[in-house]
């Protein structure tokens, strides 16, 4: 068949407008199945007829829709529903519409939630670190807060005396105290000012008892409030000397800091 | 009559849709001939030609015409200015089988045609409307 010869016929125009005989339509019907090219053709017919058609077509008047609306609600019991909505749109496919919109829906939101949850993740971890830090941070405090509630309360008991040592000649701004309980035999030490010194050196309490000197342990500068120290009875003076780390056995005179003796007690 | 036709078609594709098959067509072109038939069936009907008093379809075809031809124009300029556009022969042919209800084979009768003829024209015609409406 000439399918050119045939479109130019003018057979598909005349079958658009349902101007052919049966056995035509038999005919362009069983053409428009077996050759594509037709039916393309045939396509363009019906949308120029439809656009020709839509440019003459006149507004109905109100009334009408309502009458017909009345009529098809009365013969609504006898019309059989199903088949018109198998026509145009099967149930399947709304069905399948459906899950497509729900499969495309569902892995939006996976997606969304995923990357929402790994965000609150990192921002879950920051908050723990930092919670971690102040922690730490209220435990450091907490120590120090003890720490100097405990010093707090050695200075201002009457049990302790205090005795303040004095720089030497080697350096007349040094300065530092000594908190002693004599019952406790308790010694606690708080530098005031002492030079600084290599990391070779340590500073060495003295307590002199009967006229000599004993040890009263080692210390390193720059820490805070009290220290304590070894504990010392029926000291009458208490002195710091500078000696190796570690300390000596007798204290190395010449580098002597500060010194301080008991005020006299009143008998 | 016009609403009365308007309604018949429209509770007739109502109880019919159910033969449209979308294999032969577009919905439209099927309720366009619905509708189409049904006109010619009511102004071809008895309840008309005993108002007429004719039974000469052409006469009836004129008359709906009459009738309605105003009120089809004035309504959409649009279609006459398209219609002008295209040559007197295509032009012709295209409104008295579109517009004016007539078949091919009533065309080339009245107006004595060789079928052949208005079926070209026609064709012609249709191409000729594709490119001034645009449509592809």
């Amino acid at each position: 068949m000439n399918i050119q010869e045939y479109i130019s016929s003018g057979i598909l125009e005349a079958y658009a407008l349902g101007d052919v005989t049966p056995a035509e339509r038999a005919d362009v019907e069983q053409v428009l199945l077996q050759y594509p090219e037709v039916k393309q053709e045939f396509d363009k017919v019906e949308k120029t007829m439809e656009t020709l058609v839509r440019k003459s077509a006149i507004a109905a008047p109100v009334w009408v829709k309502e009458k017909i609306m009345a009529k098809v609600s009365l013969s609504q019991p006898e019309a059989n529903i199903v088949p018109i909505r198998k026509l145009y749109t099967p149930v399947w496919r709304y069905a399948t519409a459906a899950s497509i919109a729900i499969a495309l829906l569902t892995s939006y939101l996976a997606y969304d939630y995923r990357s929402r949850w790994i965000e609150k993740e990192i921002a879950f971890n920051e908050l723990n670190a930092k919670n971690q830090k102040i922690a730490e941070d209220y435990n450091v405090v907490n120590e120090k807060l003890d720490k100097i509630q405990g010093d707090l309360s050695i200075m201002e008991s009457t049990a302790f005396r205090k005795i303040v040592l004095k720089g030497t000649a080697n350096d007349l701004t040094a300065l530092a105290s000594v908190y002693w309980n004599e019952s406790t035999r308790e010694v606690y030490i708080s530098v005031q000012n002492l030079k600084r010194i290599s990391r070779e050196n340590q500073f060495q309490l003295w307590a002199i008892v009967d006229g000599k000197p004993v040890d009263a342990g080692v210390f390193d500068g720059g820490f805070a409030g009290l220290l304590k120290m070894k504990n010392i009875s029926g000291a009458a003076a208490f002195a710091v000397t500078v000696e190796p780390r570690g300390g000596k056995e007798s204290p190395t005179l010449s580098t002597m800091q500060v010194i301080g003796a008991l005020p006299r007690e009143k008998s | 009559m016009a609403e009365e036709v308007l309604q018949d078609v429209f509770l007739k594709i109502w109880d019919k849709v159910e033969s449209y098959d979308p294999a032969k067509g577009k919905l439209f072109t099927w309720m366009l001939n619905l509708t189409r038939n049904q006109a010619i069936d009511k102004t071809r009907s008895k309840e008309i030609s005993k108002s007429r008093k004719t039974d000469d379809l052409d006469n009836l075809v004129n008359q709906i015409d009459n009738a309605e031809h105003a009120e089809l124009f004035v309504d959409s300029i649009g279609l006459k200015e398209v219609l002008d556009r295209l040559p007197e022969s295509q032009r012709f042919v295209v409104e008295f089988l579109y517009l004016k209800g007539y078949s091919q084979s009533e065309l080339a009768k009245e107006f004595d045609i060789p079928l052949g003829t208005v079926k070209t024209r026609l064709r012609l015609g249709m191409i000729e409307l594709r490119s001034i409406l645009n449509t592809p």
